[in-house]
């Protein structure tokens, strides 16, 4: 008894299956939300990047139409487009095929294209916050999971203490620090979750509401370009 | 195409990270229990007796070498006279007298007697000397022994003692305990009274808590016949401020 392994792989495999059981749904959660927040970042910081780009373009008074073309060649050639490329060119080839039709009113045409934009917004939208529900739930819930695991394991060392004749420290103290390994482990997986969910969101937030803004301006152009005919 | 690629590099990044972190974990958490060596103390005193012990039974040889050599000297003297003696037999074979022969006889054998007598004294005075030093060296050992029995008994009675809280630093009760060879506590007599009733109970209390020495049947009985039959123990709370 007095012989016994302390080292950490020891103790994960000395502990009870329910405790076990928590450990690797830590283990798993905590993998998956590195995942997700390596993604997001890499995803986030392009949106940010090619939202940057596509403004300085767009306002250095390019023909429109010309832009138009140049990134339907692009998504074409790319395959799938993400960010303000896709609500700009709904938006524009929204407009431009209401606006060839030649009895076309100038209200339904900027009617048609606020709502072909929104759609587009709406789906940047969830692209962009797709996987942040999984981040917030893994750094809300991960801790509980870790506390009952340790709440479990110890409650197992009690009961094992009420047993012994002789009581001593060193009966229930591995038990205690095995069932402490989950509590550890609920906590590594919560905190990158909690710092990365909290970062994300608040970029999430601001690129939607720049894309917002993008699409304001950009159909306050079109009115003026209708009404101006 | 792009989210496949970001996903990619996402999970290797998250399986490097949480293997270096279990790689970390298993080799860092190395547990320090096994340093941790508590060493008896009487050890230290026992190998400090050695030394003198060894210088002393020096000391006492060096007497017994003379004894031997004085005897081998004694030997060979006495060869000689017995050469001696017989060269002069044949040389007077005749003129020899009975009487002579007799004389010489008795001499010899008185001086060979003297010798034996003083071998055996400077034998008994060594072997003497030897006992006593052993004895010295043994009660020694018993002393240290002993004190580490004391030791025990104190700090397992100070443990079960809970003092009343009526007790004062002045206070002090001696007790005398009867303990048998098992280390177990026959009996308990107040000495001395400290005049404070619940005190002296609280003390005999401490006494039948602790019930037991189990580790006094370790000793010899001959060391335990001598100084543990009945122990004498003083009670006086030290650390109050009263």
């Amino acid at each position: 008894m007095n012989e016994e392994n302390l080292s950490i792989l020891a103790l994960i495999m000395n502990a009870s299956v329910l405790v076990q059981a928590v450990m690797v749904i830590l283990l798993v959660a905590s993998v998956m939300s590195w995942v997700m927040i390596v993604q997001r970042g890499l995803f986030l910081s392009n949106a940010q990047t090619s939202f940057r780009l596509f403004e300085d373009t767009f306002w250095s008074g390019i023909d429109l139409a010309d832009y138009y073309h140049e990134l339907t060649e692009r998504a074409k050639e790319v395959g799938v487009t993400d960010g303000i490329d896709n609500v700009f060119r709904a938006g524009f080839r929204e407009f431009s095929r209401l606006s060839q039709s030649d009895k076309a009113d100038p209200d339904a045409v900027m009617e048609g294209t606020d709502r072909a934009m929104r759609v587009a917004l709406s789906r940047e939208d969830e692209k962009l916050s797709i996987n942040l529900p999984f981040l917030a739930s893994v750094a809300s819930v991960s801790p509980y999971i870790g506390l009952f695991g340790t709440v479990w394991g110890i409650m197992n060392s009690f009961r094992g203490l009420a047993m012994v004749q002789q009581a001593t420290l060193a009966t229930v103290a591995p038990g205690i620090s095995e069932a402490l390994i989950a509590t550890a482990m609920g906590l590594f997986a919560a905190i990158p979750a909690v710092i990365a969910y909290n970062r994300y969101a608040a970029k999430v937030e601001a690129l939607n509401s720049s894309y917002e803004t993008f699409s304001d301006e950009f159909s306050s152009i079109l009115h003026r370009q209708v009404h101006s005919r | 195409m792009r989210d496949s690629l970001s996903y990619g590099i996402g999970i290797l990044f998250s399986l490097t990270v949480h293997g270096l972190v279990l790689w970390a974990l298993v080799i860092g958490w190395q547990p320090m229990t096994q340093q941790v060596v508590i060493q008896p103390q009487y050890i230290e005193a026992k190998l400090v007796q050695l030394a003198p012990k060894k210088k002393v039974v020096k000391n006492l040889k060096k007497p017994s070498s003379n004894a031997a050599q004085k005897k081998r000297e004694k030997q060979k003297r006495l060869e000689n006279e017995k050469r001696k003696e017989q060269a002069r037999k044949e040389r007077r074979r005749k003129a020899e007298d009975d009487r002579k022969e007799q004389e010489r006889l008795t001499a010899e054998k008185k001086r060979l007697e003297e010798a034996e007598r003083q071998r055996q004294l400077i034998e008994t005075e060594f072997a003497d000397a030897i006992a006593a030093e052993q004895s010295l060296i043994n009660a020694q050992e018993d002393e240290i022994a002993a004190n580490s029995y004391r030791q025990l008994i104190q700090r397992r009675l100070s443990e079960n003692w809970n003092r009343p809280p009526s007790a004062r630093r002045e206070m002090e009760t001696t007790i005398r305990l009867q303990l048998v060879p098992t280390g177990r506590i026959v009996g308990v007599t107040v000495l001395k009274s400290s005049g404070d009733a619940a005190f002296d109970r609280s003390v005999e209390q401490a006494a039948f808590k602790a019930g037991q020495f189990i580790e006094l049947q370790s000793m010899s009985p001959v060391l335990f016949e001598k100084k543990f039959r009945q122990v004498d123990v003083a009670f006086s709370p030290q650390d109050l401020r009263l």
